[in-house]
């Protein structure tokens, strides 16, 4: 067995005296569902509130990377990677592990799941004091007609710490508090949740418990803004009176709905996109208790921002028909095509090719300049032997890519009747063939710009098949 | 590049093809027997035991050189089985071929069968090694859809140009496949029910793709110089070229969708053989690949038959019509005569053979003396390509 040498070298940036939040980003799905009747004559109640819905080729990784891959460019001084969920696509094995891959950071970082609804904040809070990335990413699905279905929603946050661009921790509190409140076995589908009026009155008292230790150990008596993410409705807007909060937060989490782990991720990000510098916030996680933070907004904000803000994003999401939505979760058994299912990767060949297949890198060659996709020993191009020189190898995900031809699977084993598959030339040097997502299949067109998402394409023999997709360019990604 | 014409010339002494359609009551071995009994039967005093060696080509019903030496019985023979994507059967003849050019043998049987209706899908099935997953899975018309947009857009047509072109293509072979008492589906469409199919990939509908059928064929060959010994009407094989493609067009930028370098490069091999200097005007029939209509569009500038760009006018001109300067796929091709994939290369030899012979009935090309015998598999940007042409004169 061959084992790769230790690489050492001379951490690149030391971790700051002050803990903090030294950059940020939001993920949410390119859907949103704002009608769930199953016999809809007429259209929604307006002004309604709304889901966020993770297409059917998401999940809690592939949410987190697409939170997490602009944040992370760097490794973490911490040499942590944290993932926050309750939706986890494996039980036993570890998600954070998949996203680490995807993400390319170094071997000596090391990737652990956190589980559990206060899980988010925890992690938030480790990436502040110790220096770690962290994604908060989850999917919220109830039972069909559920009193709270669209009061739940998909997202993911995601953070560095390790420095202080966008805000500095001045003061932090938790409090634990074991009740029944949201809960769900293994194999289950559905969180179950306990009368929400008695939930209410222990997480209020947690919450408040909590955001006055943390201002007091802040030395503050107010702040400029309060974040309220709490898993039981009434318990939020009970906290969010007591401390005085603008509503802010409650209106964006009537748009997204509550996303579990990720919400007072998405919450506080939502806030950051907006601070200036100098401003104070709280942060109140109530959820299994309750986890305060006290933050001031750092000088950096505007440049701690990765991707598109939370409003942007909010902006550009598209409305999904409910039997879509139940389709995509599998909640709505329909009939497909008469055509195997999707064959399921091997583990060798996953492991051989992690580098294509988690980072998306073709190999350059050395003689012509071509890249080869998937990368290999001899150069498509040219025929130049040596192209598998690691040195050579270059990553294609954060490219953009012209259509050259394009086709819609009509037969497709997804839960879509049709899905586009293109032929696109990167820019730079390099071809895929690729599964197109986020947009109708009729509106892809030849010489289109499009760029990789990392999704999971498909689940056979319990094993999740993940890969880059590819979907439409849009402004924003250039920031 | 050496590709020479071989030692030995090769001829064609006999062939046997069943008919291709659902044959839910045989089997592979039933089919493979049925064909090749017709193939040997045809020869007067010739036996299985006179043949020296067998090739059979299959891509997925069967296993080994077992796959015909069982169901045949066949005792102390060489059979080798070979596999080439669609491509199979022509990859079994070219095999043969050189047995008998080699001097090896003195009589070679190449075989082709394939049993598609056995499982409940409607397309191909295969399975392939195990694999990092990140192919894209796609079915065989999603992969040569992707010819007809980039088509579209190198040569500016309309999108209805397009459409015109593809269901000529569709309705041409069905009137040829209507005439054949072998072919799969025996009815003329109309341009309205291939354009009202249901859609299956990109512009392709049901109507635009080739019939998922069960066959086989067998042919029996010798060296030229041996054939009347057995016939007076043998077919020689005038010349083979085979391109397996290294797949840059889809591992590397570069290769727009609206050719087949790989059978570009197989007919510059075959014609060079067969002294063919213009194949538009040389060639009196072609059997080619049309596995879904853009293929057929292409192949005929692929193979010298149309201008670059000018195929779909001369398709809807009629060039390519039973009755036209140059008709393809007189049989039906794959659309109407069906395609089980390790027979189709040789029912499209069948088919030349046939032709040549005079013995096409209905179907008969007037005086043809060249025919040529095109075959792929894989998909556009990545696939294996056999052409042959063959001829009533040495």
């Amino acid at each position: 067995m061959e084992l790769n040498p230790v690489e050492l070298k001379e951490n690149p940036r030391p971790m700051p005296d002050q803990p903090g939040i030294d950059a940020y980003a939001a993920h949410l799905p390119a859907y949103a569902l704002h009608d769930n009747r199953l016999d809809a004559t007429g259209p929604p109640r307006p002004g309604g509130p709304a889901r966020s819905v993770a297409g059917f080729d998401e999940d809690t990784i592939t949410l987190a990377v697409e939170a997490l891959r602009h944040v992370a460019a760097v490794d973490p001084p911490g040499r942590q990677l944290l993932l926050a969920t309750t939706s986890a696509p494996y039980e036993a094995k570890t998600s954070a592990a998949v996203v680490h891959a995807a993400l390319g950071l170094a071997p000596d970082v090391v990737a652990v799941d956190l589980r559990g609804h206060r899980s988010g904040a925890t992690a938030l809070d480790l990436a502040i004091r110790s220096g770690a990335v962290a994604a908060l990413a989850d999917l919220r699905t109830t039972r069909p007609g559920a009193p709270d279905e669209l009061a739940q929603g998909d997202a993911a946050a995601a953070f560095a710490g390790g420095g202080d661009r966008a805000a500095v921790l001045l003061g932090r509190a938790g409090h634990t508090s074991e009740v029944l409140e949201r809960w769900r076995l293994p194999g289950e589908r559905h969180d179950r949740v306990w009368d929400e009026r008695f939930t209410a009155e222990i997480l209020a008292t947690a919450g408040l418990d909590a955001a006055r230790r943390a201002l007091a150990e802040a030395s503050l008596d107010t702040v400029d803004r309060v974040v309220v993410s709490s898993s039981n409705a009434r318990a939020a807007a009970a906290l969010r009176r007591a401390l005085g909060g603008s509503g802010e937060d409650a209106a964006l989490e009537r748009a997204t709905g509550f996303t579990g782990t990720a919400h007072p991720g998405l919450l506080l990000a939502a806030a950051l996109d907006t601070a200036e510098p100098g401003e104070t916030i709280l942060l109140l996680s109530a959820t299994e208790g309750a986890d305060a933070f006290v933050l001031r907004v750092g000088d950096g904000v505007r440049a701690a921002r990765r991707g598109p803000s939370v409003h942007d994003q909010l902006a550009a999401r598209q409305p999904l028909g409910y039997g879509r939505y139940l389709r995509w979760r599998g909640l709505l058994d329909v009939q497909g095509p008469a055509r195997p299912a999707a064959p399921a990767p091997a583990s060798p060949p996953m492991y051989r090719r992690a580098g294509w297949k988690y980072r998306l890198e073709g190999s350059r060659c050395g003689a012509c300049g071509a890249v080869t996709t998937p990368p290999g020993r001899v150069c498509a191009a040219c025929g130049i032997v040596g192209a598998d020189d690691p040195a050579a190898k270059v990553s294609l995900r954060d490219r953009t890519a012209r259509v050259v031809s394009v086709t819609r699977d009509h037969l497709t084993t997804m839960p879509e009747p049709d899905v586009a598959i293109v032929v696109a030339d990167v820019d730079g040097g390099g071809r895929l063939s690729a599964y197109v997502t986020d947009v109708p299949p009729a509106d892809v067109t030849v010489g289109m710009a499009m760029t990789p998402t990392f999704r999971r394409l498909w689940t056979t023999d319990s094993i999740h098949n993940y890969f880059w997709k590819l979907r439409p360019w849009r402004d924003t990604d250039g920031e | 590049m050496a590709s020479r014409r071989m030692a030995h010339d090769v001829a064609i002494v006999a062939m046997g093809c069943t008919p291709f359609r659902d044959h839910w009551h045989s089997s592979a071995d039933d089919l493979l027997v049925d064909a090749v009994q017709e193939c040997v039967g045809s020869l007067p005093g010739v036996t299985l035991d006179d043949v020296d060696a067998f090739w059979v080509g299959t891509q997925g019903s069967g296993m080994s050189g077992q796959t015909l030496a069982r169901p045949l019985r066949l005792v102390g023979k060489p059979v080798t089985r070979v596999e080439n994507y669609c491509a199979t059967g022509s990859e079994a003849f070219r095999n043969a071929a050189f047995a008998v050019a080699s001097g090896a043998y003195d009589m070679v049987m190449a075989t082709g069968v394939e049993k598609l209706k056995d499982s409940s899908y409607s397309g191909l099935s295969a399975v392939f090694p195990p694999a990092d997953g990140t192919d894209v899975d796609w079915t065989a018309p999603a992969g040569f859809s992707l010819l007809a947009p980039a088509y579209q857009r190198a040569h500016g047509l309309t999108e209805g140009d397009l459409r015109s072109a593809l269901t000529k293509v569709a309705t041409k072979n069905h009137a040829n496949g209507a005439l054949n008492e072998r072919a799969q589906f025996r009815k003329a469409v109309s341009a309205e029910t291939v354009e009202r199919s249901p859609r299956i990939a990109g512009p392709l509908g049901v109507m635009d793709c080739s019939g998922v059928s069960d066959g086989a064929a067998a042919a029996i060959l010798v060296r030229a110089e041996d054939a009347h010994r057995y016939t007076d009407r043998p077919v020689y094989l005038r010349g083979m070229g085979f391109v397996a493609g290294s797949g840059a067009g889809l591992a590397a930028d570069g290769y727009d969708f609206t050719t087949f370098p790989e059978v570009v490069a197989a007919a510059r091999q075959a014609y060079e053989q067969a002294g063919v200097t213009d194949p538009a005007t040389q060639i009196s029939l072609a059997e080619v690949h049309d596995c879904f209509t853009p293929t057929e569009v292409v192949l005929m500038e692929d193979l010298g038959f149309s201008e670059r760009g000018k195929a779909w006018r001369d398709i809807l001109d009629g060039r390519y019509d039973l009755d036209g300067a140059l008709p393809v796929n007189t049989d039906g091709g794959l659309k109407s005569f069906g395609h089980p994939i390790g027979a189709t290369g040789l029912r499209m030899m069948f088919e030349c053979f046939t032709q040549l012979r005079g013995e096409a009935g209905p179907r008969q090309v007037p005086d043809a003396r060249l025919a040529v015998a095109q075959n792929l598999g894989g998909q556009p940007g990545s696939c294996v390509a056999f052409v042959a042409v063959l001829g009533n004169e040495r």
